[in-house]
């Protein structure tokens, strides 16, 4: 431009209510003025930058930009000029960046700033993860979300491949904000200042192999990297028996990659960092399955104190101790959750639900597990249904007469509920089995007794006695012990 | 030890040293066995290098022909103290690690631990044959107090340290069974002077 005159006339604004506008002057004419003239009014200044209020009318107005650029700002009095008013959003503010080393997941919130623009506009935040000093980009995404009018704060996780002692990570963000009230030029907002969560191998005395003794589904890829003290050097990083090509990571970090990991040994398996003066460093890997959907889940009472659930769970996990799958039992009726105690070595699988007063019908949920995952099976059932008894005991015979007994036993629960089908299996030496069944009232705590006729004088008989629900059969009891007895001479 | 010993008391610290002799061999062959099914259950190399594990006296001993009876019992109790609770830390972490998946490793690390009770149980005994008794065991709250005048916990033990500590620990405990029965050896010898206080 000609001599002296202010060049290169930029104003932009981030909430469409200021604008910040700036220009150059050339160095020979630097303490001289500049008359700054917009819409009516007219400002002498010595600085080259300059902030003012826009018209909010002619904001409002579809064409303010287009009636901007037909009548050109005045920049001064000898020069006119042009400017296209740039809305360009304020640079985004991260709240916070959080590690979570055990799942190598990184969160980050930030806040949306929507107060500052009208309701429902569409943002669009860019998001850049970067790696070590030399700040390597890792991931690029862009998130979408609406403004509110409000000052939302917004999260975004983002899980590692590598574990985050690793190495050092920097995220950084800036947005875009689709004002579309407002058609003139609209630009990306300046990136944050990167957030930086440090690797280990920043810490001087930091070292180990990570991650730290986690938990994996099999046929996962998993990278694991020793960190070792300044000067140290690392002889070669084994996973389980097998060495491993070393990738180096930073002066202090070096990592291997195991692909499709295999289920792990009991106590997991050992990654293991060796160094030239022989000492070892590691980590434990496990390497299980999700939990199985349990199958065949049945529920009965034994005595209507207390329900037992059994199912089969489906394949091992390969997990145990703490890692273990573990089971819970929730009543949706009721409302009542129950952690059952299983012994993860054999196969069968039980828990016990106590039977709340009044309630029959039992809405059950088995919640199943374990750091790989978790799932559940369901199961409505009214217990007055699923009646199995215990096995009834102190069975006693005695002698009425020389053709009649009189049977009396003893079962272990309350069947109030219900009406009892007890079977009475009669043998003797010299004719087939007989059952007799006959049907009672059940009962608290207590004893049952049958009458048995048109037996034989002078025999000695065979009796047991297992017993049932009366009216909706389930299971029989186990048979009771065989009691003797021989009838009298006629 | 308290001037020369009465025939009786010479006869009982004879028989209790014996004892302890072959409480030691059973408890280094067993040990021994421990230390190699714990190295191939753990995933280790039984040869690893082990940093010297905190807590775990050292079983090498310098002039170790110039301790007296005494100095003998009360390195030896207090070593196996220390092992004991060593062991039953081992033995807590396998049941919160493992659960009921090694069962075997478990009940022979139980085994290993009740021999040691018994062993530093026997070695209290022969000091109260010196008629000095056993040193009081450290209470656990001393314990504590020292912790946290040395600031907060120190950061939990990954896996791979725990299995490397149990190695370390094994090995050490090996090494004592063998110098315990030396010890025990040199205070059988009738000789009065023999390592008498």
């Amino acid at each position: 431009g000609s001599l002296g005159h202010p060049q290169n006339l930029k104003c932009v604004t981030h909430n469409l209510h200021k604008m910040v506008c700036a220009w150059d002057v050339s160095s020979r004419r630097r303490h001289g003025q500049t008359d700054f003239c917009y819409t009516t009014k007219l400002w002498s200044l010595k600085q080259k930058r300059m902030k003012l209020s826009l018209v909010q009318t002619s904001l409002r107005e579809r064409g303010f930009v287009f009636q901007l650029a037909k009548h050109p700002l005045i920049i001064s009095q000898y020069r006119r000029g042009i400017v296209f008013l740039m809305f360009t959003p304020a640079t985004p503010r991260i709240l916070s960046l959080t590690p979570d080393f055990s799942t190598s997941t990184l969160s980050l919130k930030w806040s949306d700033s929507g107060s500052v623009f009208p309701y429902g506009l569409d943002a669009f935040w860019q998001i850049q993860v970067l790696r070590k000093e030399t700040m390597e980009k890792v991931t690029e995404v862009t998130y979408h979300s609406k403004l509110t009018h409000e000052d939302i704060v917004l999260s975004w996780n983002w899980t590692s491949d590598l574990p985050l002692e690793c190495m050092s990570h920097y995220v950084k963000i800036r947005c875009y904000i689709n004002v579309t009230q407002f058609v003139g030029l609209k630009d990306w907002s300046d990136w944050s200042p990167v957030e930086v969560i440090h690797g280990k191998d920043t810490d001087p005395s930091g070292s180990g192999v990570f991650p730290l003794d986690t938990v994996v589904a099999v046929g996962s890829d998993v990278t694991f990297c020793c960190v070792h003290e300044e000067g140290q050097n690392i002889t070669n990083m084994t996973y389980g028996s097998k060495p491993y090509p070393m990738i180096q990571l930073s002066s202090r970090s070096n990592a291997i990659r195991v692909l499709n990991a295999s289920a792990s040994d009991t106590s997991g398996t050992n990654v293991v960092c060796r160094f030239n003066n022989g000492m070892l460093e590691g980590t434990v890997l496990f390497v299980g399955y999700a939990p199985d959907t349990p199958q065949n889940l049945s529920c009965e009472t034994p005595n209507f104190r207390i329900i037992k659930c059994t199912w089969k769970p489906g394949r091992p996990s390969g997990l145990y101790g703490k890692r273990r799958t573990k089971y819970s039992l929730f009543e949706r009726t009721s409302g009542k959750n129950v952690s059952c105690e299983v012994n993860e070595m054999n196969r069968e699988r039980v828990c016990g639900f106590p039977v709340m007063p009044d309630q029959k019908i039992y809405d059950f949920i088995l919640g199943v597990s374990n750091p790989i995952g978790q799932t559940e099976s369901s199961l409505l059932v009214d217990i007055t249904q699923r009646v199995h008894p215990k096995t009834p005991e102190k069975l006693t015979v005695s002698g009425n007469n020389s053709t009649s007994v009189h049977l009396r036993w003893f079962i272990n629960g309350s069947f109030a509920e219900i009406r009892l089908l007890c079977q009475i299996e009669i043998s003797s030496g010299h004719s087939e089995e007989k059952l007799h069944n006959v049907s009672m009232r059940g009962g608290k705590l207590s004893a049952y007794t049958a009458q048995l006729n048109a037996l034989h004088p002078y025999t000695k008989y065979q009796f047991r006695v297992r017993c049932s629900a009366a009216d909706h059969f389930w299971r029989w009891s186990d048979w009771s012990r065989i009691e003797e007895y021989t009838t009298s001479e006629a | 030890m308290a001037g020369a010993d009465s025939p009786s008391a010479a006869l009982q610290r004879r028989d209790l040293c014996a004892r302890g002799i072959r409480l030691a061999g059973k408890m280094r062959a067993d040990v021994v066995d421990l230390l190699e099914a714990y190295a191939e259950r753990q995933g280790l190399d039984a040869s690893a290098s082990v940093a010297a594990v905190e807590g775990v006296p050292a079983a090498a001993v310098e002039r170790w022909d110039e301790q007296t009876g005494t100095q003998r019992l009360v390195e030896n109790l207090a070593a196996y103290r220390a092992f004991r609770a060593l062991l039953a830390q081992m033995l807590e972490e396998h049941r919160e690690q493992l659960g009921e998946a090694d069962a075997a490793l478990g009940r022979a690390l139980a085994a290993v631990l009740l021999q040691v009770s018994a062993f530093a149980y026997h070695l209290e005994e022969l000091l109260r044959l010196e008629s000095r008794g056993p040193p009081a065991e450290e209470e656990e709250e001393d314990e504590e107090e020292e912790e946290e005048a040395d600031g907060p916990p120190p950061q939990p033990l990954g896996l791979f340290e725990q299995k490397l500590r149990g190695l370390g620990v094994l090995r050490e405990l090996a090494q004592w069974a063998v110098r315990s029965a030396r010890d025990l050896r040199q205070l059988a010898k009738p000789s009065p002077g023999s390592g008498s206080a």
